[in-house]
């Protein structure tokens, strides 16, 4: 026996302040910009360079190039060779990381206090002067190659390639992975990367990120030593990306034969970062499928035990990026998950959620929200994402009253606005063999069935 | 460097406490790691500790079903378990005002789990992990990496022998009275330890688990680890296995038979790792990938398990027009180039590993886990803040006999993946 009544849970204690970080932003004479916030108690400074020059920006044919000129930017500067370049960051105990999104390409590491003004000069090294070598290059594209060919083999990513591909019409630049097409990589060449980086890299399109422990006056020294020199002419804009036009239910089935597990993609086009429904959906997707007790994970997991874990997703980008559910499934049970998964989807529609699921679901987004910030790469990303976004310097200090400023009404308007069962494409990747009589029996739609390739078949 | 803060004190019923503040934040992690992982599994059990971690979270005599999972989210924390060959963990990061409903969540299921147990749930957790194992191995190019090192490199009667997520077979034998079992035995106070960091008050927090914990008893002796624990230094023969899969990129692992965690031994393993292949002005990087555009990828990890021996584990993947061959050569010319090591080399990869922990000590939940881990494994949790000195007291000249002593055709283990019909 107990001694206390141990059936009731514990009341919170005093509710303690968080405050986020205040940010100090400048801009360089020849139009860099600066953002910087002191963080945390440990001598470390994440920097993180983020320039204009995402995968967005790429043109027709060249499909795959923000990421190898994000690569070869390790492939050595007019100074240094690409392993010299390695060797003066790693003996600082530095790993260098370069990176695409759609919006935007990422330079950036996180480097002990002592050693930042050595480590900012070879940032801008990299970003200002990269030099790359033909074979540098040539081995990056091979390798880029190589991961899409690998990408066709890993279930998880063909499901996610093949969902942007069903989703998005051929001429949205989403319908296509990150990393480009085969075809249009092979292209690539030294030439093609040395331009890239001609027309997006210039500090009007860049910003510089520092989180840590500096002082915002240290940060603007430092950046203006390393960074006030450089006059690159600014870039011609982003190409838009071509409007969506919604599309008819689709099953499409692709095939691989004795998968003993379905991966499962439900998805159709979803929003821009910068719409206004932006904190009703973010909370209305918490209750759907974004937290371990939504009503998708508790369905297909806790009730009926078909995969390990559900979950959807908003990919806000520039331009309205993909809404997608995603699970892998026995394949026994695959039509029944994507059955119940649309059940789920046509009860929130219809009933809306419970003000408790409501409730919930904006407590757990406030209240993780500075839990998810306690690193200074974490923190980092945040202020990246204000430059790329376009975004106020004070945006996050009012991010948990947007949050908690969301009503049950809100969230109702938000799912039968931005969640449309009958547009979904629905993709599995599984064992077509066992699948399709069944898919077909569903009777919700055609099925298309696809080789891994994304041929017809 | 930094410096950890690190307080601990022990209940009467053997609960080993640690306590780490940190104000900086208004967010406390509270971790317990249970002494027992897939190593404890009787032979037909294999992973069992998983599953039972499932079942951990299915609500306990003062808890709903479901409610440890509604109450941290609604709370606004982040919350997950984890099974390992040495240790189960289960952890939460909460907003600091709602520590006390992750002692009363934690105690329950410590002290009260049994009565909440039904055949329906243990159904439905059962159809969860194998779906898990599917998801992790069985539908995943090489997924079955972990399992098969693990089957070449310890032999059937040492418990690192068979794989955490264990045989569909064995999941579908685990029973109820298995689950009472394997509580009874394993999960109580004094085969526990229980970490808060973050920002709390240690008087309070001291007081709150006295009360929520206090009055669990301590279980029986905890029984040895079954099977044969003592292994020779050395693997003793070279262990081959080439597997076909689907896949378009063959790949090679070396495994090697190395000190367990801990042992002063086993810190010129984890050096020799970064050497390898941590950066990209390591050693494996340089030559397979910049040099001879041979590799994909290369990865080396030192293993941080402690009963008998450790592994170091380094794998490449192959680029298309590489044979297997080619890539086991290239892979092996760079192990045996470690005996003559560079001063240069060994300096960069200790320069790495510290910045990597200061880096991962920044979150409340990392420190949290470190401690448990210091505390579970060698009863020291102060070990957060001296393991550095352990890896910063490797030499060039350490590391060289190290791959003189361990880095052996005799002692190692290969696996290789070529794609199905042999193209490759």
């Amino acid at each position: 026996m107990s001694k206390f009544d141990r059936t009731r849970e514990p009341e919170p204690g005093a509710i303690r302040g968080y405050d986020f970080p205040t940010i100090e932003s400048r801009r360089l004479n020849n139009g860099l910009q600066t953002l910087v916030a002191r963080h945390g108690d440990l001598p470390v400074v994440t920097v993180r360079i983020v320039v204009d020059a995402g995968a967005g920006a790429e043109v027709a044919g060249e499909q795959g190039l923000a990421t190898l000129t994000a690569n070869a930017l390790e492939g050595g500067t007019s100074r240094l060779d690409g392993s010299g370049l390695a060797w003066e960051l790693e003996r600082l105990g530095v790993q260098l990381d370069t990176w695409v999104t759609w919006d935007a390409l990422h330079v950036g590491c996180t480097a002990v206090r002592d050693q930042l003004p050595a480590v900012l000069a070879l940032l801008a090294e990299v970003v200002r002067t990269p030099a790359f070598p033909a074979g540098e290059v040539e081995r990056l594209r091979e390798e880029q190659l190589a991961e899409l060919l690998q990408r066709r083999v890993e279930p998880r990513a063909l499901a996610d390639d093949m969902a942007a591909q069903f989703i998005f019409p051929d001429s949205n630049p989403y319908a296509r992975p990150l990393l480009g097409r085969r075809e249009s990589v092979t292209a690539l060449d030294p030439a093609a990367v040395a331009r890239f980086h001609a027309s997006h890299f210039a500090p009007r399109h860049t910003a510089v990120v520092m989180t840590g422990a500096i002082s915002a006056e240290e940060a603007h020294r430092l950046v203006e030593r390393s960074f006030g020199g450089w006059q690159a002419k600014p870039a011609a804009g982003a190409v838009p990306a071509a409007a969506a036009p919604a599309t008819g239910a689709v099953i499409h089935l692709v095939d691989r034969p004795g998968a003993v597990q379905s991966e499962l993609r439900l998805g159709h086009v979803g929003l821009a970062r910068d719409h206004q429904d932006y904190y009703p959906v973010l909370v209305m997707n918490a209750v759907l499928g974004g937290t371990f007790t939504s009503r998708l994970n508790l369905s297909l997991r806790e009730r009926h035990g078909f995969t390990y874990g559900v979950r959807s997703a908003f990919a806000f980008r520039r331009h309205p990026g993909p809404f997608v559910i995603q699970t892998a499934v026995g394949t026994d049970v695959t039509v029944r998950a994507a059955r119940e998964a649309l059940n789920e989807i046509d009860a929130l529609l219809e009933q809306g959620p419970t003000e408790q699921e409501v409730a919930t679901a904006r407590r757990f987004l406030a209240g993780v929200f500075p839990l998810q910030l306690q690193t200074t790469d974490q923190l980092a990303a945040r202020l990246a994402e204000l430059v790329t976004y376009d975004l106020p310097a004070d945006y996050f200090a009012h991010y948990r009253d947007r949050i908690t400023a969301v009503t049950r009404d809100d969230v109702l308007r938000a799912a039968r606005a931005h969640v449309r069962p009958r547009e979904l494409a629905i993709v599995v990747v599984g064992d077509a063999a066992s699948l399709h009589q069944e898919l077909a029996d569903l009777d919700l739609a055609p099925v298309e069935r696809h080789t891994i390739n994304g041929h017809a078949a | 460097m930094i410096r950890i803060p690190v307080e601990r004190f022990t209940l009467a019923n053997g609960l080993r406490v640690v306590f780490s503040r940190d104000a900086s934040a208004p967010a406390v992690a509270v971790n317990l790691w249970y002494n027992v992982g897939s190593r404890n599994e009787r032979t037909g059990r294999t992973g069992f500790a998983h599953l039972f971690e499932h079942m951990m979270f299915q609500g306990s005599a003062h808890v709903p079903e479901m409610a440890h999972f509604a109450l941290i989210e609604k709370a606004g924390g982040s919350l997950n378990g984890s099974t390992w060959l040495d240790r189960t963990n289960y952890y939460e990061t909460l907003p600091a005002h709602y520590l006390e409903l992750g002692l009363w969540l934690e105690s329950d299921r410590l002290g009260w789990l049994l009565p909440a147990m039904t055949q329906e749930k243990l159904d439905n957790q059962r159809d969860v992990v194998k779906n898990e194992r599917r998801w992790r191995v069985d539908n995943q190019p090489y997924g079955d990496w972990d399992e098969r090192i693990q089957e070449l490199m310890y032999p059937p009667d040492h418990p690192y022998h068979h794989s955490v997520i264990g045989s569909m077979a064995d999941l579908d034998a685990a029973s109820l009275e298995d689950v009472e079992n394997f509580f009874r035995t394993y999960y109580a106070p004094n085969n526990a330890v229980l970490t808060l960091c973050g920002d709390f008050d240690p008087a309070d927090a001291r007081a709150q688990i006295e009360r929520y914990f206090g009055e669990i008893p301590p279980g029986p002796p905890i029984p040895p680890i079954p099977g044969r624990s003592e292994l020779p230094a050395h693997l003793g023969g070279e262990q081959r296995l080439t597997l076909e899969q689907d896949i378009t990129l063959t790949r090679v692992y070396l495994a090697y038979r190395v000190p367990p965690f801990g042992d002063d031994g086993f810190y010129a393993a984890l050096v020799a790792s970064a050497v390898l292949a941590t950066g990209r002005a390591s050693l494996l990087y340089r030559t397979l990938l910049r040099e001879q555009g041979l590799a994909q990828d290369v990865v080396a990890y030192a293993f941080p398990i402690v009963v008998g021996a450790s592994m170091l584990v380094l794998w490449a993947t192959a680029r298309p027009h590489c044979t297997i061959d080619q890539l086991e050569s290239a892979l092996l010319r760079q192990v045996a180039a470690l005996t003559e090591v560079s001063d240069a080399d060994v300096e960069r990869a200790i320069r790495m590993l510290e910045a990597r922990q200061l880096i991962d000590l920044q979150t409340v939940d990392e420190r949290a886990d470190q401690l448990s881990m210091y505390t579970t494994l060698f009863d020291d949790p102060e070990r957060v803040n001296t393991e550095l000195s352990r890896v910063r007291a490797v030499t060039t000249a350490a590391v060289r006999e190290f791959a003189r002593a361990y880095l052996v055709p005799e002692n190692r283990g290969v696996l290789r993946y070529v794609p199905r019909g042999g193209a490759a």
